[in-house]
């Protein structure tokens, strides 16, 4: 997984690439984690862009729980953009799509 | 080995309403279109044909009770919800044909739902009946007779005519019990509940209900993924969704389908029954936890072999 950051007007943006897996999800985790506090100290709220992200397994899903209590505790609200279609369908069956808001685009993500 | 399931829900026993049953038969009449069956088992078998779970059945509202027959011909048995009582007429057929009487429970945890259905198990009240009650706690005898004080049933404890002794049982220890190889693991819960694997031969089955799989505690993780290692059946908590459990409901003490398939798929178990469902939940709402369970299975697979997920109701029989 590669990450790269971003920042708009607003917001700062987590774009990882590649797959989250049982080897990588820990250092997407991590990138997250750090991406939150830079958008927690720049008042940002934290998009987490997922467009070029290949395949997500459910150790992706753990580590978004836990990045996203990370952003709760510095007030960061967190959304999550671009999902592909297969991403976008465990997003609806784990009902993470309840407890993040998800877009089609990362402009409108708020 | 066979798996019978007497009772699937969790928390509280429910039971479908007149209006429920109303809408099955209207929807069943109107999708029937106006054909003629000459008798009830052609009827019968336009249903079975119907692959809709939901529209002409139910999952069902009894709590917590799963049979495993194998082993030596003694009765195994996982819990004591309200399913029990239907399973203690039924013993009481086979007992009389017969078999053993003989009974192994194994308590998964001493919460009224788990529990409730023994003062109303007919063999308890057999002098020629022996029943051994196994747990993981050591307070399993108080919670029981605890029920049965006036204050709560008619009938105490002592008033039950069986042959009835209690054992604790250790983690990290493999028993021989009623012919099957058996061993238990602790689970996070309220007052700790307890997993139970049971093998006859080369096969295995785990019984895991009422336990939280903490998102961020990876210890726990592996040692279910080893407790659940190609096992032919494993049932599992799936009362709540992973969003749930992991938001307003975190330390409820419930799991979900999303973490069940994963643990399934880690361990390379071969069947997963989806269990302790909702009481809230109708059958629709059941059926739909079943379908998304089998997709998810499919798009989290990778290379591995297929999980087949099972959705768990009472009555339902599972032969490995
Ligand atoms: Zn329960
Ligand atoms: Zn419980």
């Amino acid at each position: 997984m590669e990450w790269s950051i971003e920042t708009v007007e607003g917001a700062t943006i987590g774009c990882p690439q590649g797959r989250v897996d049982e080897e990588s999800w820990e250092l997407f985790l991590a990138r997250m984690n750090e991406t939150i506090l830079a958008a927690a100290a720049a008042g940002h709220r934290f998009v987490l862009d997922l467009a070029r992200l290949d395949y997500m397994s459910s150790r992706g899903l753990r580590a978004l729980t836990i990045a996203k209590r990370e952003a709760d505790v510095h007030g960061v609200p967190m959304a999550l953009a671009r999902p592909n279609d297969r991403l976008r369908e465990i997003l609806a069956i784990s009902r993470y799509d309840k407890i993040f808001p998800v877009t089609a685009s990362r402009d409108v993500a708020d | 080995m066979l798996v019978r399931f007497w009772g699937t829900r969790g928390s509280l026993p429910v039971a479908a309403r007149a209006a429920t049953i109303e809408r099955k038969v209207a929807r069943a009449l109107v999708a029937a279109g106006g054909r003629t069956f000459a008798d009830e088992d052609e009827a019968l078998a336009y249903i079975a044909a119907e692959s809709d779970f939901a529209a002409a059945r139910t999952y069902g509202g009894a709590t917590t009770c799963v049979e495993i027959e194998g082993g030596d011909g003694s009765f195994v048995i996982c819990d004591m919800g309200s399913g029990l009582r239907e399973l203690g007429v039924d013993a009481f057929a086979r007992c009389a044909a017969g078999k053993p009487r003989e009974f192994h429970f194994f308590l998964s945890h001493l919460h009224w739902d788990h529990i409730m259905g023994f003062p109303f198990f007919g063999p308890a009240f057999d002098p020629n009946a022996r029943i051994v009650i196994h747990a993981g706690h050591a307070d399993a005898e108080e919670a029981l007779r605890r029920q049965q004080e006036e204050i709560s049933f008619p009938v105490p404890f002592d008033g039950l005519r069986a042959a009835i002794e209690f054992r604790t049982l250790v983690p990290d220890h493999t028993y021989e019990i009623g012919g099957l190889k058996v061993r238990t693991i602790p689970q996070y819960h309220s007052h700790t509940s307890y997993a139970y694997r049971f093998e006859d031969g080369d096969k295995a089955v785990c019984f895991s209900t009422d336990a939280e799989h903490r998102v961020d505690d990876m210890d726990n993780e592996r040692l279910f993924e080893a407790f659940f290692r190609d096992a032919d059946l494993c049932i599992c908590d799936t009362m709540y969704s992973l969003a749930e459990s992991v938001t307003m409901k975190a330390d409820w003490g419930h799991s979900s389908n999303i973490v069940a398939v994963d643990l399934c798929q880690a361990a390379g178990a071969r069947r997963l029954a989806l269990f302790h469902h909702e009481p809230t939940y109708s059958d629709e709402d059941i059926e739909r936890m079943h379908r998304e369970t089998i997709r998810f299975e499919e798009l989290n697979r990778g290379e591995r072999p297929k999980l087949e997920v099972l959705c768990a109701y009472d009555g339902l029989e599972v032969a490995l």
